[in-house]
């Protein structure tokens, strides 16, 4: 009996990822439809919801970050090293915190208001009206969604990671005095290509997990407008499950 | 136009058979609410017949493809009993939304010919409004205009005289008369749940589903 609800929860887990991943394809099959306007649009809203709305916030947090950071780095192993606190803010906030924060970012702010406006147009008809003037909700409401979302999980996690390497500069150069060429040298020697393309390869991954997350527990959304909270709270915890996850595999993966 | 040819679908047709011609209105007429959405679905294509074939426009739908639907329904305009607008886009963007998918008209062409319909049909509320607070007539007549907007060959209306006063549906039913006329060959299909219909509609062929069938009236 265990060993068949098992089988049938990891059959469920398997089938869903494998929803997920058509998603995404369909999605990079459909780029071709921004050409359309009424897409293009849709695509533009998002960006603007997702990403510039996003902006402002993203960068104060990520100057207030950097700053706690390089605070602790400093008073780990003193003033004088400025090339090592570089090195460690590199290491801390492109590797891991940039991308972890902007798809934190994301999912609060743009994971519940897609699943649930996805869920609402269902429950109301709107995606079978939509479908029934013979345009394809794939192309119209799903690609538009997972293409601007990552591209603003991309852009958000390398704002945030110059406020935050930029923040922690200042500080440490006008509180404690480290000379500006100090850090920008640790910086510099740092930031490898392995870095920057794991700090790529998570935003982008992200990226896509979240909006193709939120897009499926949107669109599974049916019969009564009471299921939109819970989709809505699935959509937000199991984002953030597969953000760790593949945080996770990716930090093993570049660096181990 | 439209032809089912011994429709079934479990639990709800039972060897369903109708036939609509280019330029002809037909009635049909279901119990319930949900056969008549169900009846819809089927026409559109968002629901497969278990068994038995549907032909719209000539061709055998009931296998084709996601994309080769929507090139059919492209041919088709479908005015819901809601409206069937979209919340979030604003009324001029639903009206419009069609249109501007699916042809490659420049915007100034495609405004004009949206303010010459919504002119036709008298729709005088603010375009700019988001749809969600407009009476359900108003919704309707957006949807009627959306689907005008497309010239379809085959329209579909769903309850669209529900509740509506004597004066505002006799506006409404010239208006889609006149609409038939306009091009040759254009059939009208109407969903309703009211017998009451056939007062003030003329149509050339009435249908009722009954437990499964659909019957043809003399």
């Amino acid at each position: 009996m265990k060993i068949k609800r098992i089988t049938e929860s990891l059959l469920d887990t398997i089938i869903y990822l494998s929803e997920l991943f058509n998603l995404i394809l369909n999605a990079f099959k459909n780029l071709p439809a921004l050409k359309i306007n009424p897409v293009r649009t849709v695509f533009f809203r998002q960006i603007y919801f997702a990403g510039i709305e996003t902006l402002g916030k993203m960068v104060i947090i990520g100057l207030l970050i950097g700053i706690v950071i390089i605070s602790q780095i400093t008073s780990l192993v003193g003033v004088g090293r400025g090339e090592l606190i570089g090195k460690i803010l590199v290491w801390v906030v492109i590797r891991e915190l940039g991308p972890l924060f902007a798809a934190i970012v994301i999912i609060a702010r743009s994971v519940t208001a897609i699943s649930a406006e996805l869920g609402s147009m269902n429950v109301q008809g709107e995606i079978a009206s939509i479908e029934m003037l013979g345009i394809d909700p794939e192309r119209y409401l799903i690609m538009p969604r997972i293409i601007a979302i990552t591209l603003s999980a991309v852009i958000l996690t390398f704002y945030f990671e110059l406020a935050a390497i930029l923040g922690g500069i200042i500080v440490t150069s006008l509180f404690w005095g480290v000379p500006f060429e100090q850090h920008t040298a640790g910086i510099l020697t740092s930031l490898t290509i392995p870095e920057l393309s794991a700090s790529l390869v998570k935003s982008l991954l992200f990226g896509l997990v979240i909006s193709a997350v939120s897009c499926s527990q949107g669109l599974k959304v049916s019969g009564s407008i009471t299921k939109i909270p819970q989709a809505t709270t699935k959509a937000t915890m199991q984002s953030l499950f597969f953000v760790f996850i593949f945080d996770g595999i990716i930090t093993l993966i570049f660096f181990l | 136009m439209i032809t089912l040819e011994c429709a079934s679908l479990k639990g709800f047709l039972d060897c369903a058979s109708l036939a609509v011609s280019g330029g002809r209105s037909c009635i049909i007429l279901t119990e319930t609410e949900f056969e008549k959405n169900l009846l819809l679905r089927i026409f559109t294509g968002l629901t497969r017949l278990d068994s038995g074939k549907i032909f719209i426009f000539g061709k055998e739908v009931s296998s084709f493809s996601c994309g080769e639907l929507n090139a059919v329904r492209k041919r088709m305009g479908i005015v819901l009993n809601n409206g069937g607008l979209i919340s979030n886009l604003k009324v001029w963007e639903n009206i419009m939304l069609p249109l501007s998918y699916h042809s490659s008209l420049s915007h100034h062409d495609m405004d004009e010919k949206m303010l010459s319909i919504l002119g036709k049909i008298g729709y005088d509320d603010d375009i700019a409004a988001l749809p969600g607070p407009l009476p359900v007539y108003k919704k309707r007549l957006a949807g009627l205009a959306r689907a005008m907007l497309m010239e379809p060959d085959l329209i579909i209306y769903d309850s669209v005289f529900d509740g509506l006063s004597p004066e505002i549906r006799n506006k409404a039913l010239e208006t889609i008369t006149v609409f038939q006329r306009q091009k040759e060959g254009r059939a009208s299909l109407f969903f309703d749940m009211d017998e009451g219909l056939l007062d003030y509609i003329r149509a050339d062929s009435i249908y009722t589903l009954k437990k499964g069938k659909l019957y043809e009236r003399n």
